[in-house]
């Protein structure tokens, strides 16, 4: 479960302060998989990384008994000039796979991404698609409780989005996930509870459907 | 080819350095070859800018790992004056050992100390460094002028030249720079036939860096949470 008490979050702009959010307080039931749906800016983002401890709010807290995931996004937590293996061992080593477990991980990263000879090249010669094909990859490799996925699943092609859906039914058995996504039907498919981000706001959705129409209205 | 530009940097400027002097005037200071007196110098001194200067860009460079909540700025800027550091060494070494194929005395006239100095200058550079890091990341403009500010360094840390050949009458205002104080220390500490200035301090360089080390941790402790939501530098 996830609870926020009195969270407030700003960022510092060359115009000023802008606030995301302004004394939330919400509490997310257990054992759910959560869908963050909003427009662009609405802070879905800012709020994955706040549920992620990745980002920390300007007072207030964010309170969770589980293990959580790093945020996997579009971007990818990559260090640009090292290649493929080396950042996958460099997350390895922070998340303490070390020795066999590391290698087992970077061979399941390079067989889920299908990158094959690719991971020896500098990650900023990867296309988009094989950088976030590594990004989910990697974070499939560990085992958390809460997988936060920002869209990289939105952006592969139909043969990755299947396989993404099975390795996702597997985990799904034994963890949850927050996803942000534009996309209503995958939000449908994968979600029990639905935020929806409008406004420095956030109104919890029991029923999935009624938090998408409320978001296309 | 950036590999090989670490190692061609500092040749240059020595070769350069060491022909300009070769014509001028006389060929050793102190008794020592000019090349080893200006190596012995020079190098720690390349170091010393190299993570005063390369920590304003850490934060930048590795923004994107700050995604794993495990990775906090300061390990950015840690990380960064390890890699300098084995780097520096690693060009030290081979430059010392051409020099001594070559012919050219290489000792070090007292090792320990060299050693403990040496390590000083670099608390003192990451200190000053991550306290630029931090001046800039609030405002960025400032950074070229800063990167500006370490080329007169160059002339006045007396990298190129003992500091007794700086004008005696500026001495008092020389010597509020801290480079100056360990580049005179290392060299002394590594010819054996070297007086430093007068003036020149251990205990002001070591109480400049606790003072400095002190102000960059409890500047960096208090804009910690904007380092990274920020996206400044």
């Amino acid at each position: 479960m996830f609870e926020l008490r009195n969270v407030t979050k700003s960022y510092l702009t060359p115009k000023g302060r802008r606030y995301v959010f302004r004394n939330l307080s919400l509490a997310i039931p257990p054992g759910k998989n959560i869908g963050l749906i909003g427009r662009n800016g609405a802070g879905k983002s800012t709020l994955m990384r706040l549920l992620g401890g990745a980002d920390v709010p300007d007072s207030g807290t964010i309170a969770t008994d589980r293990s959580i995931s790093w945020p996997v996004g579009l971007t990818g937590g990559f260090q640009g000039s090292m290649t493929g293996r080396d950042n996958i061992k460099f997350v390895c080593r922070v998340y303490g796979a070390t020795g066999e477990a590391m290698r087992e991980k970077v061979r399941y990263v390079q067989e889920f991404a299908e990158i094959g000879d690719w991971i020896d090249e500098p990650i900023k010669t990867y296309s988009s698609g094989m950088r976030s094909r590594v990004a989910f990859g990697l974070s499939m490799a560990f085992d958390f409780d809460y997988y936060l996925i920002d869209e990289v699943m939105s952006v592969g092609d139909a043969q990755f989005k299947r396989k993404c859906a099975d390795v996702f039914k597997e985990k799904l058995q034994t963890s949850n996930v927050v996803l942000v996504s534009h996309s209503m039907p995958e939000i449908k498919k994968l979600c029990d509870v639905v935020l929806l981000v409008r406004d420095g706001g956030i109104q919890v959705y029991d029923d999935v459907a009624e938090g998408i129409k409320a978001y296309n209205s | 080819m950036g590999a090989v530009w670490m190692l061609i940097e500092p040749i240059c400027h020595l070769l350069i350095f060491s022909v300009l002097f070769a014509l001028l005037r006389a060929r050793s200071v102190s008794g020592v070859e000019y090349p080893v007196f200006v190596l012995v110098g020079m190098a720690p001194f390349l170091l010393y800018r190299n993570t005063a200067l390369r920590l304003m860009d850490s934060l930048r460079e590795n923004r994107s790992l700050f995604g794993y909540k495990q990775i906090k700025p300061l390990d950015t800027y840690v990380a960064r004056v390890i890699v300098e550091t084995c780097i520096a060494a690693t060009v030290y070494a081979i430059l010392v050992f051409g020099f001594a194929w070559y012919g050219f005395d290489m000792t070090v006239h007292r090792p320990l100390e060299w050693v403990a100095n040496l390590l000083l200058g670099l608390l003192f550079s990451f200190s000053l460094g991550m306290l630029l890091a931090l001046i800039t990341h609030a405002l960025p403009s400032l950074k070229t002028i800063i990167r500006m500010a370490f080329f007169p360094l160059y002339f006045i840390s007396g990298v190129l030249i003992p500091a007794s050949y700086l004008p005696q009458a500026m001495m008092p205002l020389l010597l509020l720079n801290p480079f100056l104080h360990i580049l005179e220390l290392i060299r002394a500490q590594v010819l054996p036939n070297y007086t430093p200035v007068d003036g020149v301090s251990e205990t002001y360089v070591i109480s400049f860096t606790v003072v400095l080390l002190f102000l960059s941790l409890g500047t960096y402790r208090a804009r910690r949470m904007h380092l990274i939501s920020t996206k400044n530098g």
